[in-house]
């Protein structure tokens, strides 16, 4: 049991159902802003993101980023975000559609994650906080899933 | 010399990434033999899987998608690793192009394709990451090499280079030759706010907000 204890304001996100891979018809800004246009379940992820103090992530490590199945959940929320830009750091960002922000944990495993995995997957990690206006993230690297349900820090 | 060239984007109508493609292929042309997946649209079959995997060179080119490779490429990539490649003198390319103004933002996802080089033992070739790709398609009456699109037409004729001549090179990043504040302002002027208007909202809908509670999927 990795979660002794899901309360009731938490929501898990697993591959209950089958998930559609995001289009890129920006539908979500520029058709139903906030909600994506595939109805498969997996429409809501910007609105949960905007409900959630904790953003946390399970996955295997695939060439330093996501599994296909997380990476899809990931790439179908970017209603989250607002299509506009501002600059932080001298690079351009999407704005912001809702006021909170969230702590961003990812937990990767796999049996033979490479140092240039891990290097990359920090980036990467680093580089969605940013860009989902994350106000603190961490990474965390396991070699097996068994390793991770002794329990996930937070 | 036979070529694969994978086009990664998941878009229904005309791409980004096929306007760069359409670049791309007259200037490594020269007498090879070039086929053009794109795997959201054309069926896998084993015949293509296997075109692939005998290619001397293999091209990638995709959108960034939340700072990394899209979910669909992905799987693709590890559908192609568990195929495992005979040839390992394979040069694998790629051109990541993003919706920032920065090409530099598209690093992590080329330094990803090294990785996917590497684990199928491949040679890698050269990534190059293409900034303000929307603003792309506005240019295409402009020749390549000039004016807004210089700096594409450069980073596509030095990785045109290397590809001919199967040499590896250094990742190049690009934005185009254009102000970013302009970029900026115009990607709201000419891009989201008529996009709305196409489906019959005002702009200031495109700030909504979903407000109703979340519950357990």
């Amino acid at each position: 049991m990795i979660y002794p204890q899901i309360d009731d304001g938490d929501v898990v996100i697993s591959e209950n159902s089958a998930i559609r891979n995001c289009i890129g018809c920006f539908g979500c800004w520029i058709k139903t802003p906030g909600k994506c246009v595939l109805k498969d379940g997996y429409d809501n992820m910007g609105h949960i993101f905007s409900q959630a103090d904790n953003v946390i992530i399970i996955s295997r490590c695939c060439y330093g980023g996501y599994s296909p199945f997380v990476k899809n959940v990931l790439d179908r929320s970017i209603s989250f975000l607002l299509p506009f830009f501002q600059t932080k750091n001298n690079e351009t960002h999407h704005k912001k559609r809702y006021k909170n922000t969230f702590k961003f944990i990812v937990h990767f495993y796999g049996e033979n994650i490479t140092s240039q995995e891990t290097d990359i997957a920090h980036s990467l990690i680093k580089a969605n906080a940013v860009n989902l206006h994350a106000n603190d993230s961490k990474v965390f690297f396991y070699h097996s899933f068994d390793e991770i349900a002794k329990g996930v820090q937070l | 010399m036979q070529i694969s060239i994978i086009n990664g984007s998941p878009k229904l109508g005309k791409s980004t990434s096929d306007l760069i493609l359409e670049y791309l292929t007259p200037l490594i042309s020269d007498n090879n033999a070039i086929e053009i997946y794109n795997i959201s649209k054309t069926e896998m079959n084993e015949q293509r899987l296997a075109y692939i995997e005998n290619s001397g060179v293999i091209i990638f080119a995709f959108p960034l998608y939340i700072d990394s490779i899209p979910s669909h490429l992905l799987e693709f990539l590890i559908q192609l690793e568990k195929r495992q490649f005979s040839d390992k003198n394979t040069m694998v390319y790629c051109i990541v192009n993003n919706g920032f103004y920065e090409g530099r933002q598209n690093y992590i996802a080329i330094e990803q394709m090294k990785i996917w080089c590497a684990s199928n033992h491949l040679k890698w070739g050269q990534g190059v990451g293409v900034g303000a790709g929307e603003m792309l398609p506005f240019l295409k009456d402009i020749p390549l090499g000039h004016g807004p699109n210089k700096n594409l037409g450069n980073a596509l004729k030095r990785l045109s280079l290397n590809i001919l001549s199967a040499q590896s090179g250094e990742t190049l990043f690009i934005s185009p030759n254009w102000p970013r504040f302009l970029w900026k302002i115009e990607s709201s002027q000419f891009v989201w706010y008529p996009r709305a208007k196409t489906n019959g909202l005002k702009r200031s809908r495109l700030y909504d907000q979903v407000n109703n509670a979340v519950s357990n999927k």
